[in-house]
């Protein structure tokens, strides 16, 4: 995969050793396990089973918002994904009965939503051909090897980070999209956006390792360190005198 | 465990930072990592990118986007 990449070239690497930590581990997604409370999705359900029409109006509520920006990823424009995400309602609506508890309400939700996108995209003759894919891969490779600043939102305001995020995921190939928003903004676990998506787990493993480098390099332009004028001053100077004494080596005949 | 290269320890990246992988695989990617500059710059920036990803406020869907969901819906309920 990442034949070209090499550790030999190290020339444009910052390489101070001491600007190295640990990786913020990505913790499993509790988080959105907390929020979206998937018991009390249960009770909700068996509640528009039971014929309750309120009860369906909380469901959407609670989940409108991952709904709609699923269909996103996969369509690529709001207008589309507006209207998938109604559909998706509409079944779910007609066929509560059919979830089988097996899987979290939202997995079973955003696979309908996956596949109403999935039809949209197909039905608009907008599908991802092999070719596409096969070129998107070889196009993954991490080329930039500079460090970023620490803290962006000092650089750039919260507001401005969250639009950077955004075209960045709109930049994503949509097959690398569909999975990076999936596993890394909705925080759907590996094994959940594998039956979503359905495909096989390293397969998803696969994409998302493309998926995070692609983001990486998206974003890479906006946050990575400019070297100081000082910084610039030395490797300059380092450069000339490399030059001067090369020069030197040549004019007395070594 | 052999020394890892570079192309075997970026095939190993989304798993690192996901906590996955055996004890001995993880402590080669950390060994490699501390020796090889650039390697050790693209799992650093992979993991601000998502550190950046995750804090970053998600997308609102926009309020016409929503009236005109909870029209359809009504519409859809009362007919069912």
């Amino acid at each position: 995969m990442f034949e070209s990449f090499s550790c030999n070239d190290q020339s444009d690497v910052q390489d101070d050793r001491r600007t190295f930590r640990r990786l913020p581990i990505m913790v499993e997604p509790s988080k959105m396990t907390e929020r979206d409370g998937p018991e009390d999705d249960l009770l909700l359900v068996d509640r528009v089973i039971s014929g309750d029409r309120r009860a369906f109006e909380s469901l959407v509520r609670r989940h409108e918002q991952r709904v709609f920006r699923v269909t996103l990823a996969v369509l690529g424009n709001s207008e589309d994904a507006e209207e998938a995400t109604q559909d998706t309602f509409v079944k779910a609506f007609r066929h509560i009965k059919q979830f089988r508890r097996e899987s979290r309400f939202t997995t079973w939700l955003t696979r309908i939503a996956v596949n109403e996108a999935l039809q949209k995209r197909q039905a608009r003759k907008n599908t991802v051909s092999l070719d596409e894919v096969a070129e998107a891969e070889m196009k993954v490779l991490p080329h930039r090897s500079q460090q970023w600043h620490e803290d962006p939102e000092k650089l750039y305001g919260k507001q401005e980070v969250r639009m950077m995020v955004e075209e960045a995921i709109r930049s994503l190939p949509p097959i690398y999209r569909e999975t990076f928003v999936l596993r890394d903004v909705e925080g759907f676990r590996a094994e959940e956006a594998a039956e979503i998506l359905g495909l096989t787990l390293p397969a998803i493993k696969s994409r998302l390792l493309r998926a995070r480098l692609l983001m990486r390099e998206a974003l890479a332009s906006r946050l990575e360190e400019t070297p100081t004028f000082s910084k610039r001053i030395l490797v300059t100077a380092g450069k000339m005198r490399d030059m001067i004494a090369i020069k030197l080596m040549q004019a007395v005949g070594q | 465990m052999a020394m890892l290269d570079c192309k075997e320890v970026l095939d190993n990246l989304s798993n690192y930072i996901d906590g996955e992988g055996s004890d001995v695989l993880r402590k080669a990617i950390e060994l490699h990592i501390s020796r090889c500059g650039r390697c050790r710059v693209v799992f650093d920036t992979t993991g601000k990118m998502l550190k950046i990803v995750t804090d970053a406020e998600p997308f609102e869907v926009p309020l016409a986007v929503s009236a005109r969901l909870y029209a359809r819906l009504e519409k859809v309920l009362a007919e069912e």
